[in-house]
């Protein structure tokens, strides 16, 4: 009596082989031969009628656990294009280390010899099996290369449809658009060009032609708003490059306000606007020698002063003319 | 006469000076080319106007050339000097009668330059009128009479 390691129970037990009749290792190798011929009637399923797809790397690269090798195989055979399913898995019950290997681990764990067959194919069984996969692979073949054919069909027509636009486009509105802006062609031709790429755009849709010439994005005689003339292209030079930032006036008197600010604020004549335009009346404020007052009430008496003084010799004149007059009289 | 300042010569250039100088002392001499005193006022600023040329801006006018000045200002001796700041006019106390021009021929050169500087100083303070820094030796007397009486 030694130690003994039970894989299915994954236990050792110091009973010796006694411990595989007992219960609990009946139910345990039931679960597993469940779950096992579970996966391995899927696999028979696609025995009579291979399944064949193109090979999708993240649900074709599952892995199957066989128990009674104790080996992990490949479920699906791949080429890296197309993928036969369970594949892998019948190639691998075919062959004769698995039939011996099952053999053993049914008599080992005393499991039911009815269901020993089922994970066993046959020699037999097998060569249909190829021969329905070389079937299923030729038809797959020619499904493909249908498939391909119909993407090329597909294409052909969109491009046939652009040419078709961009005909029309270039017949009726370009000629007319070349004839009135013709330094401008190049433009107008990108913009036909984008234009009938954005048409096409629309798949399966047959073009007829536009309907209503007038509602067309080109209306002759009408200038879209980027071929307008545009106020900075103008002739002269100065115009065509606006100066960035401010000019040498702006930055000279900015100099100046400058110094100015460190000037006291309230120095005499401070507000005084030396710019102002002023008439030829104009008299500076002036604090005269008998003036009684404010300084500028000097320029008002002043004024007042000089009107009295006309008058007076307005006056004097006209009273000596008439005393002129009197004597002549 | 002096050929080394600037002459106005009519009430428009005047004007024009008064309101356009800026941050400046203007210093307007009304006198005659010919006369003697006008003369020796005109020596001292030509010699000094350079010096003060930061402070000040000199300028000569004729008593004749402009009448409506020389009537505002109530001109009736020559040379009679007038001080502007920022078209504000300054006064001056010198001792006398006169506080709105000063009356006759500065004695030295330094006399000028130190009035000017007061001046300048006092209009950055804000005064409308400073006192006089010369001598009073130095001024020369007269007698205002009032043109009314």
């Amino acid at each position: 009596m030694g130690a003994f390691y039970c894989a299915i129970c994954r236990q050792t037990t110091f009973s010796g082989k006694g411990h595989i009749f007992g219960k609990s290792h009946q139910g345990r190798l039931r679960v597993v031969l469940l779950k096992f011929l579970e996966k391995v009637k899927e696999a028979r399923r696609t025995l009579k009628k291979p399944q064949v797809e193109k090979f999708d790397c993240t649900q074709h690269m599952q892995t199957f656990w066989c128990y009674c090798c104790g080996l992990e195989v490949e479920r699906n055979v791949t080429d890296g294009n197309m993928t036969v399913l369970y594949g892998g898995l019948l190639e691998h019950m075919a062959t004769p280390e698995h039939r011996k290997n099952t053999h053993k681990f049914w008599w080992d764990n005393k499991a039911d010899p009815k269901y020993r067959d089922k994970v066993i194919i046959t020699e037999e069984e097998n060569e249909r099996f190829k021969a329905e996969v070389a079937n299923a692979l030729e038809s797959f073949v020619d499904k493909e290369d249908e498939f391909v054919k119909q993407q090329a069909d597909n294409i052909r027509a969109q491009e046939r449809h652009r040419q078709e636009v961009l005909q029309f486009v270039l017949e009726v509105c370009f000629r007319r658009m070349y004839w009135q802006y013709p330094s401008r062609w190049h433009l107008l031709l990108l913009f036909m060009i984008l234009d009938s790429q954005w048409a096409a755009a629309g798949q399966g849709l047959t073009f007829i032609g536009y309907q209503n010439k007038h509602a067309s994005p080109c209306i002759p005689g009408a200038v879209p708003p980027w071929l307008q003339d545009d106020p900075l292209e103008g002739t002269s030079g100065a115009a065509a490059h606006p100066q960035i930032g401010p000019s040498l006036q702006d930055f000279l008197k900015q100099k100046e306000q400058e110094k100015l600010r460190k000037l006291p604020p309230n120095r005499v004549g401070a507000n005084f606007d030396h710019s102002s335009h002023t008439d030829a009346n104009w008299l500076p404020s002036f604090g005269r020698v008998w003036n009684s007052g404010r300084r500028w009430q000097s320029r008002h008496q002043f004024r007042q002063e000089e009107g009295q003084k006309n008058r007076l010799k307005r006056k004097r004149e006209h009273g000596a003319e008439s005393s002129k007059k009197a004597k002549k009289n | 006469m002096s050929l080394f300042l600037s002459k106005l010569a009519s009430k428009k250039d005047i004007d024009e000076v008064i309101k356009g100088v800026a941050e400046k002392v203007v210093v307007l001499r009304f006198g005659r080319d010919e006369d003697s005193v006008c003369l020796q006022v005109d020596e001292i600023l030509s010699k000094t106007a350079h010096d003060l040329s930061n402070m000040a801006s000199i300028y000569i006018v004729d008593v004749d050339k402009a009448p409506i000045y020389t009537r505002y200002f109530d001109i009736s001796y020559i040379p009679s000097t007038v001080f502007f700041f920022n078209g504000q006019h300054m006064k001056v106390d010198y001792g006398s009668p006169d506080h709105t021009k000063f009356v006759g021929s500065f004695k030295t050169k330094q006399d000028f330059m130190d009035l000017i500087e007061v001046i300048y100083r006092g209009a950055m303070r804000g005064k409308m009128i400073v006192q006089s820094p010369i001598d009073p030796q130095n001024i020369p007397k007269y007698d205002l009479l009032y043109h009314g009486i």
